[in-house]
């Protein structure tokens, strides 16, 4: 088995890495880059805790091979907030009490806003598809809807004073 | 000096939250540290043998291993339990379920690690197995451990049985069945153990009980207590779940990182998590009610056999509360409860959420409706009739003597939702593929450990000069939001904003031992041992004050990040500038908080006692829709009412309604982990089936606060209530919209459809006997039946 | 994950190639599958896995010149689910693909990918075989094109060959006379297996008279297949209740006559006749 170049960008940063093929993009993130924010649930695409985006699409970072991501742009929750400032989805899961374990949370937010940048107006119905790769142990997901709602309020609103 | 609470009651954001949005936050996988080696388990391949030979010359002899250990390896103790020590930390002789470790191995790599554990030899000589409770009570079963396969029988007895079944107008019998569950936290079981620089160890993981794991991991390694630190990283979730299984791997990896003196990580696959873990208990429940017309029970006999599993762990404690609670909160003079647990092969099973109450609500609240239904009552006006008020006389004996907001709850509840109005016309209701239907189910709980044993909890408070504040408690944060309750009761007695306090997670070494967190004591306990620790530090700084504006005491307070003149409103001085003055005054800023509940009692023999010193009353109603030509139920309203006390937090009080009504549905509608001789069916998220969201519906919460004088600020508890009545209220609502009843949980397609699961089982929940004492009694029952 | 060689190809030629050379070999398109397979380890686990999901000529839904959809075998779920081609010419497959397991899933999986693997549940297959798609396979020796219902023979079992690349499915559009439907029974409302499916077809005539049906019923039948019997029985005449329902019936015979009594026979018989039924119903009545 011979290790594959791999040119990415990960929290727009480039990277070129060097994985064994066999690694998955979350055994890339988490143990050749420290990003561990993204969790490691279930490694079979049901809990959703490694949910990154890949293109700005919500994709199970334990479903894809490291060589898959060469070229492609991956956000993770820790590329999520920008300038030091929280995404509106952050501020809205700690206010609404979204976050309990925590553990589903960077899973969460990365479906989220795959659903924000292509739904900005979700109905609650669409914010249940959107999340419902998500498993959430916790919370009986009410918090986590109301919090979305809410940041595309807030999302809502920033693009109206920016325009 | 009294004032508005300023903290108390309101929602503030969780102090753990930001970590956790960010991806900063710390759990259990997410600490390496430099030469760190990798722990692999070799589990057994039979659920029942005995172990002839274990040859670990080829996994030692591979490049990259630094150790290959077996229960040989074990200086100390090699078993542990919290109430019978009968769980090995590796395999001694025998295996007794798949889940047993047989060998450890530690390596520099995960794979290599891996390939290690797949060249060690084990030579088994089988042992017939019993995976079924009912089969393992008989004489002639396998035993499992000594000659007995039953380890526990609780009984209470209240009245004479006799006597009120012959005073009954009719008899019910049903029989009922509950399933194993998964606690499902989303994060797997992780820890690093290290070994420290002046002996010892120090395990830093995804660890519930702390305390109890670092006594087992102190006696199996032979090590003093203050040699063994167990720091809790951010919990993924627990639910009950990371107690013994944490303990096992904490004493493993505490063991390879002794013998290797490197740190040694671990971390279960998901796949090794199901089948290792404990289990919520599957029932089989025997309810035996004798009624009179008028809806009154003169009688009630309860049989439940729980599957215990392979090992002790928590058993006797959650079958205590079944025996305590297995009547609900109804009137009943003439009672006779027994609960047994047995062993079997199959996975040990022990604390979960709700602990041992979830199974008999579910028989209790199903029974009630029964009861309902033979004398032509509604199954509010039922409960209404039969449910406690203040003064009420337990099962148990126990009279009690706090505010009994049962009918509170139930009423509020069902005028949310309109219950009766919808009850009756869903009931008559013609025939169709879709039905609706809504139900009702409540009841009582015992507040934290009661009789169980011990029950008393410790924290500190420590305001830093600069006036920032450390908190510190032997309470756990699971993700339930004990950190931010704590922090909310130290910055309210302190007068301080929340952002001043900064919250440490729990280290063995740091704070004394305060037992476990379970039984919804988190509150109750821990924030009572917070509110004695900040009161003991605001009399230092009030005295400070004192001290320095030469006003007297009973004028100052502390309020909003000031000092105050009460009498005036007048700011005297910053937070900040007193905790610097106090700190000049050589009076120290550090307090410490103990907590202990006031006493319980039980009486084994003659089964009663005052089993807890204050309970809860909730009520849950469902709304379905079933498809009654596939079964399919779908939740399309929930409605959830709990008596907490008082909400500390409005928000993570919230967040339990909602979470644990939907731990609730999973168990009522989707969730089974199947065991089949002995070996397990379901071993991820594929096919052990977690409710998503769009299965779980909106959930009306209906907060009632009767402050409770055990609890801070009048806090008693809320995390487990709001779990153990959502499958009744379900089931109940199955039988309104079609007539049928499921006594088996959860409620599936085939259940539902069919009346039974489809696959192999040795006998099923039922209607077992439907009798008259009197001839006429049958008019109630529905023509459609 | 044991080890295995990589390649990632630069073209259908060169995937082609590296399979032969390779072998065994595996493609690897949205991986939601295979990657399933590869971490569990058991059974013929590859030599090589030859990456695929980079040829850009495997993607995408056109309309061919000469009056076929054609669908890339990498497309993916949410591709299908979101084709405004696909919702006005066979609707069924979009609706189905929006079903497949989570937005996750469905952003990753590829309708190749659900074909290969084969799974009786499977769920773009149902309404893919009442389509009478075809597919093209691909290898070193050369392409075939074949039938759908040729495909299958059993679950997880098909006649492609280790070395042979999926590279197109194709099929008539729906004529404009036709309505479909897809219902999927699951035990959840997300990350849900087909416990039970059907894709459906209605035609009518002038007359009302139905004049043309499919039914293809998913996680029945050991190999996909058409429910011929039950077609039959609604060729020809005027949409009702009773019909549909013995439509119904007909396919939950046929299904205990081709499975024979099994564990779950006694819970599908009931309810692969409900589901028939609801999927023509909702094909409407002309």
């Amino acid at each position: 088995m011979t290790r594959v170049t791999v040119k990415t960008t990960i929290n727009h940063r480039k990277y070129e890495l060097a994985p064994d093929p066999n690694q998955t993009l979350l055994d890339i993130l988490r143990e050749e880059l420290g990003l561990t924010g993204t969790k490691r649930g279930c490694e079979i695409g049901q809990c959703g805790a490694c949910t990154v985006l890949i293109d700005g699409r919500a994709a199970n970072s334990c479903l894809v091979l490291a060589p898959q991501i060469d070229g492609k742009e991956i956000l993770t929750v820790e590329g999520l907030a920008s300038d030091g400032r929280l995404h509106p989805l952050q501020e809205s899961f700690m206010d609404h009490d979204a976050v309990h374990c925590g553990f589903c949370t960077p899973g969460m937010l990365m479906s989220a806003k795959d659903l924000l940048d292509h739904a900005p107006h979700p109905s609650e119905e669409e914010i249940r598809v959107g999340i419902s790769g998500n498993l959430c142990r916790c919370t009986g997901y009410v918090q986590i809807v109301d919090a979305i709602h809410d940041a595309a309020e807030r999302l809502g609103k920033k693009e109206r004073i920016e325009n | 000096m009294p004032h508005p609470h300023t903290i108390i009651g309101k929602p503030a954001r969780r102090v753990d939250a930001l970590g956790k949005v960010t991806g900063t936050a710390k759990f259990a996988e997410d600490y390496s540290v430099a030469h760190q080696l990798f722990g692999k388990v070799l589990r057994a391949t039979q659920p029942h043998a005995r172990i002839l030979r274990i040859d670990t010359l080829k996994a030692a002899q591979l490049d990259g291993v630094e150790a290959v250990l077996t229960a040989d390896d074990i200086p100390g103790e090699k078993a542990f339990g919290i109430v019978i020590k009968n769980q090995a930390i590796l395999a001694l002789d025998r295996v007794r379920y798949l889940g047993d470790g047989v060998a450890l191995v530690a390596a520099r790599t995960k794979e290599i690690a891996e390939r290690a554990s797949a060249l060690i030899e084990v030579e088994y000589d089988p042992l017939s197995v019993v995976s079924d409770p009912e089969e393992a009570l008989k004489p002639d079963a396998p035993k499992i451990h000594g000659d007995d396969n039953t380890f526990v029988h609780h009984k209470v007895r209240k009245g004479d049985i006799t006597k009120g079944f012959a005073e009954a107008d009719f008899i019910i019998e049903r029989r009922f069945k509950t399933q194993f569950v998964e606690h499902s936290y989303i994060e797997p079981e992780a820890v690093l153990a290290e070994p420290l620089e002046h002996g010892g160890v120090r395990i830093t993981g995804s660890v519930q009980n702390l305390f109890s794991s670092r006594r087992s991991v102190a006696a199996a390694l032979t090590l003093d207590l203050n040699k063994v630190q167990i720091i809790q990283s951010t919990l993924g979730g627990s639910f009950g779940g990371k107690d013994e299984v944490m303990t096992s791997m904490c004493c493993r990896a505490a063991l390879l990182a002794m013998r290797t003196g490197k740190p040694v990580k671990m971390v279960n696959t998901r796949e090794e998590s199901f089948l290792e873990s404990y289990k919520r208990h599957p029932y089989v429940m025997e309810y035996r009610w004798g009624g009179k017309n008028d809806g009154s029970i003169t009688a009630m006999e309860i049989r439940c056999i729980a599957d215990g599993g392979a090992y002790a762990s928590m058993s006797p404690f959650v079958t205590w509360r079944s025996a305590v609670q297995a009547t609900g909160p109804y009137y009943c003079e003439n009672v006779k409860t027994d609960v047994y647990a047995v062993y079997t092969n199959n996975n040990y099973t022990g604390a979960m959420r709700g602990f041992g109450s979830p199974q008999v609500n579910f028989a209790i609240e199903s029974m009630m409706d029964e009861l309902a239904e033979r004398v032509g009552k509604d199954p509010l006006e039922i409960r209404l009739q039969n449910g406690f008020e203040r003064g009420a006389l337990t099962a148990t004996g126990q009279r009690l003597n706090h505010t009994v907001s049962l009918k509170e709850v139930l009423t509020r509840a069902a005028h949310e939702i309109g219950f009766q109005e919808k009850w009756s016309r869903y009931r008559n209701a013609p025939d169709g593929a879709k039905k609706r239907g809504i139900g009702i189910a409540c009841s009582y709980r015992g507040v934290s450990l009661g009789a169980e044993g011990a029950d008393a909890a410790g924290a500190i408070v420590s305001v830093q000069t600069d006036g920032s504040v450390i908190v510190s408690a032997g309470i756990t944060d699971m993700g339930q939001g004990a950190q931010t309750q704590m922090s909310q009761i130290a910055a309210e007695v302190l007068g301080i904003s929340m952002d001043r306090v900064q919250f440490l997670n729990t280290n063995t070494s740091g704070v004394p031992d305060s037992g476990p967190t379970v039984a919804s004591r988190g509150t109750i306990m821990g924030g009572s041992a917070a509110k004695n620790a900040a009161e003991t530090v605001r009399v230092s700084l009030i005295a400070a004050a004192s001290e320095m504006t030469g006003l007297p005491a009973d004028t100052l307070d502390l309020r909003e990040d000031y000092l105050v003149d009460a009498s005036t409103g007048e700011r005297l001085s910053t937070f900040s500038e007193l905790a610097a003055e106090c700190f000049r005054q050589g009076k120290p800023l550090y307090g410490f908080g103990w907590h202990k509940s006031p006493k319980t009692s039980w009486h084994d023999e003659e089964g009663r006692g005052e089993a807890y010193f204050t309970f809860v009353y909730g009520a849950n109603i469902a709304e379905v829709e079933v498809d009654t030509e596939t079964g399919k139920v779908d939740v399309i309203d929930f409605v959830s009412a709990h008596d907490v006390g008082k909400a500390i937090n409005r928000n993570t009080v919230l967040g339990q309604f909602y979470g644990g009504a939907a731990m609730g549905l999973g168990y009522g509608l989707l969730e089974e982990f199947e065991i089949e001789d002995a070996r397990p069916k379901q071993l991820n998220f594929d096919e052990y089936l977690l409710p998503t969201s769009m299965d779980v519906p909106r959930i009306h919460p209906i907060i009632v606060e009767n402050e409770d004088a055990a609890g801070p600020y009048g806090a008693k508890s809320v995390g487990e209530p709001t779990n153990e009545i959502a499958a009744p209220a379900v089931v109940n609502a199955i039988f309104n919209a079609t007539g049928k009843r499921v006594f088996e949980l959860p409620a599936n397609l085939e259940r539902v459809l069919l009346g039974h699961a489809l696959r192999r089982t040795s006998d099923r929940g039922a209607v077992l006997k439907d009798s008259a004492n009197d001839a006429e009694s049958c008019k109630t029952r529905r023509s459609r039946e | 994950m044991k080890p295995f060689d990589y390649i990632q190809a630069p073209s259908i030629t060169d995937a082609c190639i590296a399979a032969a050379e390779h072998s065994p070999a595996k493609f690897l398109a949205g991986g939601t599958d295979l990657l399933i397979e590869l971490r569990r380890g058991n059974g013929n686990y590859p030599r090589s896995v030859v990456d695929i999901s980079f040829l850009h000529e495997l993607r995408g839904i056109e309309a061919t010149p000469d009056g076929l959809i054609r669908i890339g075998p990498l497309t993916t779920h949410s591709e299908l689910s979101s084709s405004a081609l696909l919702r006005k010419n066979a609707s069924f497959l979009s609706s189905a693909a929006s079903t497949i397991g989570s937005p996750q899933i469905r952003n990753r999986g590829t309708v190749g990918g659900n074909v290969m693997n084969s799974a009786a549940c499977a769920d773009t297959v149902p309404p893919l075989i009442a389509l009478g798609a075809s597919v093209t396979l691909q290898s070193v020796e050369g392409r075939r094109t074949i039938t759908l219902s040729d495909f299958f023979i059993g679950p997880y079992k098909n006649i492609a060959r280790g070395d042979e690349l999926l590279t197109s499915i194709s099929f008539s559009p729906l004529p404009s006379v036709c309505r479909s439907s897809f219902v999927k029974l699951g035990r959840r409302n997300a990350l849900s297996i087909s416990r039970l499916s059907v894709a459906a077809v209605l035609g009518y005539d002038r007359d009302g008279r139905i004049a043309d049906a499919r039914i293809v019923p998913g996680s029945a039948f050991p190999v996909w297949r058409r429910a011929r019997e039950a077609e039959q029985m609604l060729l020809g005449e005027e949409p009702s209740d009773k019909l549909f329902t013995a439509a119904g019936k007909r396919v939950s015979e046929a299904m205990v006559s081709y499975t024979g009594r099994r564990w779950s026979t006694e819970y599908k018989e009931a309810v692969i006749t409900i589901l028939v039924r609801r999927a023509l119903e909702m094909c409407g009545r002309g």
